[in-house]
């Protein structure tokens, strides 16, 4: 599937993503997006011994800043639902902060623009 | 004298007792072949006898044979195709990985795996392939992979987990065996207990400890249960009943092959059943390397989020080989975000002059028409190609 060693065709994957979900239901789209930023939260400086290595993991992957959830996804080689469940599950335990995704740029109203042009000559030269 | 021998009723006599004789011996020699004869006979019938018991004996067996060859090869297409089947379940979570259709595909796995299961059982008792590995795995994995093949899998907890791999020749007969455990676990307990799995390192090994709240065993269950898991084995697969209780008998079959053990004789703190599978050293190695990302190299310090460059770490790599990403600057755009200090030493001025040039750009990029809605729209979309393609993939 990754074309990493040890991923032949013959075998599949020992543990099934859907234990490592723990069969939990995607979240929704709405709370957690492709572009929806996420990182570890900063308080939570110890880590739990009971999350998955998986989790643990993804939290690894989370601590440096924010990243993307597609982002998160393609670093994993699990299909992109199982990650957003996984990291559903990470952020109702708290250990997850989130950003909704960067606002898509609007064209600024070109009048507004030029008045504040023009205010800025008058002011500054 | 010679009237005596001159008397014909002293020759009649003596030809009678001569006669006699001659019929007493022959009569003996006769009962004596009778006895010999019946002696030869009732050998004979007791010959036949054992002859009988062993070729009835030999049929079962061959008969148990045929039918565990029959199973045997019928079960290993079943294996094949389960097996089959759940990589085209890979291939298809990873390829609708981003739609609603994943939680059907899980499903369609989770009941997938529990039919795979149930032919590796029946082929494990018809001394049938196993299907192998050939990586090791952790403990834990391939007790979360026992876990998978179960109904109930939800309700199982596992509660602690230790640092140790099991062989890669073990993997599959220690997943089987635990999963039969957890499968007898779950479905004699009540539907909203947990079942509990505790890993403890013991002097002889790893204990896999597997706790129910179940209602327990009684004794007579208790018996049968050990002894299946003794040597003493099920005389075939003839003998699990109807319906068939596989879960000891496979279990004591794969104990004996593979040389673990599973004992069900104590009771859990919660009054169910407590099975504890003890794996011996041999069977142990150390953690296998992590192909998922691994939790290995964690950081002890995580750097702040939005702390600058210098606090960045040196950029490492994932387990896949790809290098991980790290944001070099905080990101200031997103309204709300802790934003960067603005960098001194510009002044009012400069800012003003950047401000210019700024609003010079854009306007020249933005070319003709800048009011036209329908156009901004346009170039909004083809702009932001992560957001149209996740739009795409809500509508499939």
């Amino acid at each position: 599937m990754t074309g990493r060693d040890g991923w032949t065709p013959e075998s599949a994957a020992l543990v099934r993503p859907y234990v490592i979900t723990k069969g939990r239901n995607l979240p929704d789209e709405d709370a957690l997006s492709l572009l929806t930023l996420v990182t570890a939260s900063a308080e939570d400086t110890r880590r739990p011994a009971r999350l998955s290595p998986e989790e643990q993991s993804l939290l690894d992957l989370c601590s440096a800043g924010y990243l993307s959830v597609a982002e998160i996804a393609g670093h994993t080689h699990f299909p992109l639902g199982v990650v957003r469940i996984l990291l559903a599950s990470l952020m109702e335990g708290g250990h997850l902060l989130t950003r909704p995704p960067v606002a898509r740029a609007r064209l600024a109203d070109r009048e507004i623009l030029e008045e504040v042009l023009n205010g800025l000559r008058a002011k500054f030269g | 004298m010679t009237e005596y021998t001159a008397n014909p009723l002293l020759w009649v006599l003596l030809v009678a007792l001569v006669a006699a004789a001659v019929l007493v011996s022959r009569q003996r020699r006769a009962a004596r072949a009778l006895r010999q004869q019946v002696e030869g006979l009732r050998d004979r019938y007791t010959q036949l006898e054992n002859n009988y018991g062993k070729s009835v004996q030999a049929a079962q067996e061959r008969a148990e044979d045929e039918t565990k060859t029959v199973l045997k090869s019928a079960m290993r297409t079943l294996q094949g195709l389960a097996a089959e089947q759940q990589l085209v379940l890979s291939r298809l979570q990873s390829k609708y990985g981003e739609s609603a259709l994943l939680e059907d595909l899980l499903e369609i796995d989770h009941t997938n795996s529990q039919f795979g299961r149930r032919a590796q059982s029946v082929a494990v008792l018809c001394d049938g392939w196993l299907g192998g590995r050939r990586d090791t795995a952790s403990v834990y994995d391939v007790v979360r992979s026992a876990q998978g093949r179960i109904r109930h899998f939800r309700r199982v907890d596992i509660l602690s987990r230790v640092d140790f791999g099991i062989t890669s020749r073990a993997v599959e007969p220690v997943a089987l065996a635990l999963a039969e455990l957890l499968d007898n676990a779950t479905s004699y307990s009540s539907p909203d207990t947990v079942v509990e799995i505790n890993i403890r390192t013991v002097p002889k090994g790893i204990c896999v400890v597997v706790d129910d709240a179940g209602v327990g065993m009684s004794d007579e269950e208790r018996a049968r249960a050990d002894k299946l898991l003794a040597t003493e084995r099920a005389s075939g697969v003839a003998a699990l009943g109807n319906p068939p209780q596989f879960g000891f008998a496979v279990i004591g079959l794969l104990c004996e092959r593979f040389g673990f053990e599973v004992s069900v004789d104590s009771s859990s703190p919660y009054g169910g059943v407590r099975a504890v599978v003890l794996l011996p050293h041999d069977m142990l190695t150390a953690m296998p390397e992590k192909k998922a990302p691994a939790p290995a190299d964690r950081p002890t310090a995580r750097p702040v989020p939005d702390a600058g460059p210098e606090a960045v770490p040196a950029a490492s790599r994932t387990d896949d080989g790809l290098p991980r990403r790290r944001r070099k600057r905080p990101m200031a755009i997103v309204p709300g975000s802790a934003s960067a200090p603005r960098p001194a030493g510009r002044s009012d001025s400069e800012q003003a002059r950047v401000m210019g040039a700024f609003q010079r750009g854009t306007r020249s990029g933005r070319g003709t028409e800048p009011e036209n809605a329908e156009n901004a729209e346009n170039a909004d979309r083809t702009s932001s190609t992560p957001g149209a393609s996740s739009e795409g993939h809500e509508v499939s």
